[in-house]
């Protein structure tokens, strides 16, 4: 029995490789959150090693037709999605540690979820316009 | 408010504080910089094009519209007036023979030809540049504080989380100098 109590601690004691979470609306907006993070601290890398070329025609010139290939209208849509939730619920979360809204949290969540969604579609669409005229031409 | 977190500098509350200052702070200085740098509404200058990896090879460069066009050749006209006058002009429109080889595509504007358009005002060659460092810094340290708080949560081998840390503050460091750097000089043609 004391064996038995031993492992279990022991196993309670070594960390895991992954941690459960339990997905509610906070948990979901918290996870997204980081992962839009990590996307945007990815993409402001590109853009910031992608300023060197501003320093020279030919170089800017090749790099801007780069960011004109179909994939990088995809990946403004997503950049712009990203954005627009990372900012949104930044300031949702704001709003609860400042203002006190934590009992709005979800209701807050989903209005400013609301918001997001009208904001990617007008700011979306020159990109998604963009790919279907070039490849329904 | 600053004065009670920055009490626990040990909790990092103080560090807490400023990644929520920096974020509300880069809501707004992402807006402008989009409103300003990418879409131009003095010239139009936002190009939609696109162009595959075949085109990009062969020289196919964005097309701007005719606004932004006419207004890069009536810069391009002023400056070479100036040139004949003797004049020492500032950030210009210079037509070296790269950016005219480059000028030629298809009788339109290059994308350099409008990066140099817009770094040509006066106002936003020196106001914007400063905005655009602030913005910098703001972006770079909330993002790699960010970063560093996940690398913090996950990261479960001492020795790797303060490698990754050391790593991702280092890497924040070298984009801050080429951020500033190509900031500054972009348009006064070093």
């Amino acid at each position: 029995m004391a064996v038995d109590t031993l492992a279990r601690s022991q196993a309670a004691a070594k960390p895991k490789p992954f941690t459960r979470y339990k997905v509610r609306t906070g948990m979901f907006a918290w996870m997204l959150h980081r992962l839009t993070g990590l996307a945007l601290v990815g993409y402001l890398v590109v853009h910031v090693w992608g300023l060197r070329a501003i320093t020279n025609a030919e170089a800017y010139n090749t790099l801007i037709a780069k960011y004109h290939a179909p994939i990088f209208k995809v990946g403004e849509f997503l950049l712009l999605g990203a954005v627009i939730y990372h900012a949104l619920n930044g300031l949702r979360i704001v709003l609860i540690d400042f203002m006190g809204w934590s009992p709005n949290q979800t209701k807050l969540f989903w209005t400013l979820g609301a918001v997001a969604a009208v904001l990617f579609t007008v700011g979306g669409y020159p990109s998604i316009a963009a790919l279907v005229a070039h490849f329904g031409a | 408010m600053a004065k009670q977190y920055g009490r626990s500098a040990k909790s990092s509350a103080y560090q807490w504080f400023i990644h929520r200052i920096t974020g509300t702070f880069l809501v707004f200085l992402l807006i402008t910089h989009f409103w300003v740098q990418h879409y131009d509404r003095t010239t139009a200058s936002i190009s939609h094009s696109v162009i595959t990896a075949s085109e990009a090879k062969e020289g196919v460069l964005p097309q701007y519209s005719e606004r932004a066009n006419e207004a890069v050749e009536a810069r391009r006209g002023s400056w070479l007036e100036s040139q004949e006058a003797g004049a020492a002009p500032g950030v210009q429109i210079v037509p070296t023979d790269e950016s005219d080889a480059l000028a030629g595509h298809e009788g339109g504007a290059t994308p350099y030809d409008i990066l140099m358009l817009r770094l040509a005002d006066p106002v936003y060659a020196v106001l914007w540049k400063a905005f655009n460092i602030l913005f910098l810094v703001f972006a770079l340290h909330h993002g790699f504080y960010g970063l560093n708080n996940i690398i913090t949560d996950y990261v479960r081998n001492d020795m790797a989380r303060v490698g990754a840390v050391a790593l991702s503050w280092t890497v924040a460091f070298g984009l801050l100098v080429i951020g500033v750097y190509s900031v500054t000089v972009a348009g006064l043609n070093l």
